[in-house]
């Protein structure tokens, strides 16, 4: 790591000029985390990094705040911490899932200093990535190195020409719940829906998601979600205590007299975005919630899959975390 | 010293006690056997370095700040097999604040793994270094390279030597496990151990089973990562602080490099943050730590630290060997086995020393034909080193496994099948013990049941073995023991303390030994100048040292009970002592209490010095024919398989644990947590991960080399079976390795119970269980 500056603006539009007058060395600073292990892994060596916690103007505020806006959307701010988020009890029973993403995610400390803003734009955890001394696609290279190599961590959907998986746990959930992010740049705010947010390898390997340099999100925003939403979120890892996931999945269903009137499934640590399972949701709409249809729901969930040598587990994997998943936000008990 | 006196002593353990004779040495005391009451020895005392290490006022070789310390950097080969073309330091001489920088390689050497030594600079700072690193000018030729064992074993790989390998021995290794070894390719084989003929005994079997298990290459990751501190404090003295598991070891290698005398190399490890066998002598396996610390220390003329990060601690410090084993199983349709096959390659990387350790061959010995043939495999991969229990884990994972799915397929419980095959009377007794703390017959009844009706959560019970050798050491420990003109009482002993707890029980044995108030008792350590003692290896340090310290301690006595019937006016034969140290003459109503007895001793203090001689006893077992004592252990594991999402979670683990006269309960069972999360850890995640195509570690870190944490480790359990074997004065024996022998097999077994499905590779990650139920596309 090399000596560098830290500057602590108090206007957002400052810290956005200072990063977009020269991107390659100047780096905006929410949590931290993501940041300085890519500088300790050599993958960044920025001159200064540029605080977003300082700024106290109104965006300043609103990335601070968790609260609901005259229009009932929820809206929570991108510098709130995970573990406030899944600590936050006054969001509605609707959102579990994004609480508990949230609470899932790496160990209570990191989710003590981990910004929501952060967890959405965090680099891929991929290890070849990771490592400066391998040149991989995402580093400017010629090839994915995960598609002859160890690829068990890798994706099994959407994967092409990178097969990295996408790292944000709480991308999922927000996926599922038809989150916004608000976007503040040059020309002003704009909303963002997820799916526009991130970007797959296909359309450029180099980043993972479509904000230009000096934009920020400011907030993340949810729908007016009513009595008749349910969600949930299930993740598997290797290991309990602080691990990424194999695989996770949320689910968001609309239930009206004793129907699934609709339905999001949105697989993650599979693909190199958030996936939307829309084979899944196809089979739920219109029916009855049951143990039967979750089963056929999470086949359906898969469609598409191609997996690479050691990834196939996947499959199953997220079949089972998919029915876990719908189970709980169903209030269907699990079979034993 | 022929000279020996027959004693008479009481030993065995639970019901089944003897009087046996043994030959003890003149001038030892006598053992304390199964009729010795004491009062120190044997209770749960605090360890002394708790508060110390939690509070952060321990020091440790990180932490050592000597006035004009430079930091040293070892730039590292950055490909897995690689000619220097090219070294030139001039430039990292220059860079700002470095006082030192050597080369570590030759211009035409070939290097042989990715991590391997090529140059080293001290300078002012730590990141002063890391940038004069940088400045160096090298040129690699990349060569071939293999390092995956399976690939490295094919006809036309890339060889990995080009030259005869001498194997590297340290204290870690088990005594008298290495033989003579041939080599072809990358293979050297290494001999086997064989009883009778396994192709008759499976010939003769009813059923016989036949199936492959492989183990993953495990990394030591101590807390502390390797570390030295070298100061130069005359031209033919050094003073030199290490993260060791054997300070003499380290003296000895210093003064080896640096032609020093060993008496003048001092080594200090006050407090070490975990070894497990990679920290035995000055260099770490892969890395010359020794000689760059030392040398970079005389070049610059100022003390040296030389700290490794992560990343060198994973590719260059040592490793638990991988396993490739083809485990042949006969039986007759009773259950009765008639031959035990084992075939293993492993790779120990560039190293040797990768077998499977005593499981298969010393266990089940009912079964009349046992073979275990073993090989390393090289690779161009960090060297492997002892790893608590070198070999056992992987060998006890084979053979219980297999033991399971043969049984499974003789429709025979494979707790039936193991009591059956097992001599020894303690591990009958363990396996028995076990088998109603875990209610092993209504578990096995409920874990059908749950697999019948497809459940989604599926629970099993296992069980597996541990072998061990009690190699408690003649003379290697010299222990002086000194009582002071105040009553105050000092063991001396340069034993590093590698967590087990050793200060505690000396300081135990001690104030058993003169009935004093622990608090009395100091023991100096962790410094060579406080008398030879052994490395923590083999499970020998308490067995080692224990009886030095008492029969120094006895010395110290017999002279003060000279004192005492001085002062009491009768012969020393009618001095006798009461529970505070006060003595009595035994006929007469007179008394001196220990504070005025030791007012009245001659000089400042009254010191004595003493070693412990050969081990003399070793009922009710023996290891592997030898007259050392067999320590046994089993474990029991319980878990619960979730079938929709291969996720494995390990319940709990009860250990039943021989571990002769327990000296201290408390440390006893931390030692024994430790073994059993280190193997719950080598069981579900930990896993060295090798990129085929560039030959690197992909995992070099704590995030993706994946080690249990809090929420990952089962409610343990700790059921002890005290032996009293005659071993020594103390009866104490080890502990360390036997812990963590079964765990990995025992949850292995247990998943097979839940799942009827055998995962036949460690880790037992949710990808293999899924695998294993036939879930997975192919």
């Amino acid at each position: 790591m090399r000596p560098l500056t830290l500057i602590r603006p108090q206007q957002l539009d400052q810290v956005r000029k200072r990063v977009a007058d020269d991107p390659g060395q100047r780096v905006i600073r929410a949590g931290g985390l993501d940041l300085l292990d890519q500088m300790k892994e050599g993958l960044l060596s920025p001159q200064e990094l540029v605080e977003l916690r300082y700024v106290s103007d109104t965006h300043g505020l609103a990335m601070r705040g968790i609260q609901q806006q005259e229009d009932q959307r929820w809206a929570i701010g991108a510098l709130v911490t995970l573990s406030q988020v899944a600590n936050f009890d006054g969001l509605p029973p609707a959102a579990k899932a994004l609480r508990e993403a949230a609470g899932s995610a790496a160990t209570p400390g990191i989710r003590n200093t981990a910004t929501v803003g952060g967890n959405l734009l965090q680099r891929p955890r991929c290890w070849y990535f990771r490592r400066a001394d391998l040149q991989c696609l995402k580093k400017g290279g010629k090839a994915c190195l995960a598609v002859s190599g160890e690829n068990k961590y890798h994706a099994i959907l959407g994967g092409g020409p990178s097969f990295i998986v996408h790292p944000s746990t709480l991308a999922v959930a927000l996926t599922a719940l038809g989150g916004v992010a608000r976007v503040v740049g040059d020309g002003g705010t704009r909303e963002l829906p997820m799916a526009e947010l991130f970007v797959g390898p296909k359309q450029d390997p180099l980043r993972e998601h479509s904000l230009a340099a000096g934009e920020v999100i400011t907030q993340l925003l949810l729908p007016a979600l009513t009595r008749e939403h349910h969600s949930a979120y299930e993740v598997a890892k290797e290991k309990h205590s602080h691990d990424w996931p194999l695989a996770e999945a949320a689910v968001s269903v609309q239930l009206q007299a004793g129907k699934i009137a609709a339905a999001t499934v949105v697989l993650g640590h599979v693909a190199p975005v958030p996936w939307k399972a829309a084979g899944a949701e196809q089979v739920l709409v219109g029916q009855p919630p049951s143990a039967e249809l979750f089963a056929q729901a999470a086949q359906a969930a898969t469609t598409g899959a191609n997996p690479l040598k050691h990834n196939a587990y996947k499959v199953p994997l997220s079949q089972g975390l998919v029915r876990k998943a719908l189970h709980r936000a169903c209030n269907i008990p699990l079979p034993e | 010293m022929a000279d020996t006196s027959k004693q008479k002593l009481k030993l065995g353990f639970a019901d089944n006690f003897k009087v046996v004779t043994l030959e003890i040495p003149k001038g030892e005391p006598r053992p304390w056997d199964a009729d010795t009451e004491l009062t120190v020895v044997g209770k749960p005392v605090v360890r002394r370095d708790g508060v110390a290490k939690v509070t952060g006022k321990a020091t440790y070789t990180h932490d050592i700040r000597l006035p004009g310390m430079l930091h040293a950097a070892v730039l590292r080969s950055p490909y897995a097999c690689c000619i220097v073309k090219e070294l030139k330091l001039d430039a990292a001489a220059k860079s700002p604040g470095v006082g030192a920088v050597i080369s570590l390689a030759d211009v035409g050497e070939r290097l042989l793994f990715a991590g391997q030594d090529v140059a080293a600079v001290a300078a002012a700072t730590p990141e002063q270094a890391r940038a004069a690193l940088a400045a160096i000018v090298v040129t690699y030729e990349e060569q071939p390279h293999v390092v995956h064992t399976r690939q490295a074993m094919q006809p036309g790989a890339p060889l990995v030597h080009t030259t005869k390998v001498k194997a590297r021995k340290t204290e870690g290794d088990e005594p008298g496990a290495s033989r003579q070894a041939t080599q072809k390719g990358n293979v050297r084989h290494t001999g086997s151990d064989a009883k009778k003929d396994v192709a008759k005994g499976l010939r003769a079997a009813d059923v016989v089973h036949e199936a492959e298990y492989t183990t993953q290459v495990h990394t030591h990751s101590a807390l502390e990562t390797h570390s030295i501190v070298v100061r130069w404090d005359d031209a033919k003295h050094m003073t030199v602080w290490s993260s060791t598991q054997s300070i003499f070891s380290v003296r000895g290698e210093m003064a080896d490099i640096f032609g020093l005398k060993p008496a003048d190399v001092h080594v200090i490890t006050e407090y070490l943050g975990g070894g497990f066998g990679a920290k035995f002598g000055a260099s770490a396996p892969g890395s010359r730590l020794g000689f760059i610390a030392g040398t970079l220390a005389k070049q610059a003329k100022a003390p040296v630290s030389l700290l490794l990060d992560r990343h060198e601690e994973h590719v260059c410090t040592g490793n638990r060997p991988d396993s490739i084993q083809t485990v042949k199983l006969g039986a007759k349709k009773s259950g009765e086995l008639t031959a035990i096959h084992v075939v293993a390659h492993g790779s120990a990387g560039i190293g040797t020393g990768a077998g499977v350790g005593r499981n298969a061959i010393g266990i089940y010995t009912r079964c009349p034909n046992i073979k275990v043939e073993s090989a390393d495999v090289y690779t161009n991969a960090g060297p492997g080193a002892a790893f608590r229990a070198p070999g056992h884990p992987q060998g006890a994972f084979a053979l219980e496994l297999g033991l399971d799915e043969l049984a499974a397929k003789i429709g025979r419980d494979p707790l039936d099948i193991r009591i059956e095959h097992n001599v020894h009377p303690v591990r009958r007794h363990q396996f028995e013990l076990g088998r109603k703390k875990i209610d092993w017959d209504q578990k096995r009844k409920r874990a059908a049941e749950l697999l019948a009706r497809k459940a989604r959560v599926l629970r099993g019970v296992g069980v597996a073995a541990s072998i061990w050798g009690d190699f408690g050491r003649k003379g290697a420990a010299a222990a002086t023991v000194s009582v002071g003109r105040d009553g105050s009482i000092e063991v001396q002993n340069g034993v590093q303390d590698i967590g087990g707890g050793i200060v505690t029980v000396l300081a135990q044995i001690a104030a058993e030994v003169f009935r004093r108030p622990l608090e009395t008792v100091t023991v100096k350590f962790g410094d060579s100048r406080y008398g030879a003692s052994v490395g923590s290896g083999g499970s020998q340090t308490t067995s080692s040292v224990t009886p030095a310290v008492r029969a120094a301690a006895e010395k110290v006595k017999a002279q003060l009970a000279e004192v005492a019937a001085k002062e009491l006016k009768v012969t020393v034969k009618d001095v006798s002592w009461d529970s505070d140290g006060t003595a009595h003459a035994r006929k007469a109503k007179r008394s001196i209490t220990f504070a005025r007895l030791c007012q009245r001793m001659p000089g400042e203090a009254t010191t004595a010095t003493a070693t412990r001689p050969g081990t003399y006893g070793h009922h009710p077992m023996k290891f592997m024919g030898g007259p050392l004592y067999q320590i046994a252990g089993v474990q029991f594991a319980e878990v619960a398989v979730d079938s929709w999402t291969g996720e494995v979670t390990v319940e709990r683990v009860l250990a039943v644990h021989d571990c002769g006269r327990v000296m201290n309960p408390l440390t006893l069972r931390s030692q024994i947590n430790g073994g059993v999360i280190l193997g719950t850890s080598y069981a579900l995640m930990e896993q060295r991960v090798m990129d085929r195509s560039s030959g690197l570690m992909l995992n070099p870190n704590l995030e993706t080399y994946k080690i249990a944490g809090a929420r990952d480790i089962p409610k343990i359990e700790v059921a002890l079976t005290e032996v009293h074997t005659g071993a020594n004065n103390t009866g104490a024996i080890g502990i360390g390795e036997p812990a963590t022998i079964p765990t990995a097999a025992a949850i292995a077994c247990a998943v097979f119970n839940a799942t009827g499905a055998p995962v036949r590779s460690l880790p037992l990650t949710p990808d293999r269980v899924l695998q294993s139920l036939e879930v997975v596309p192919t």
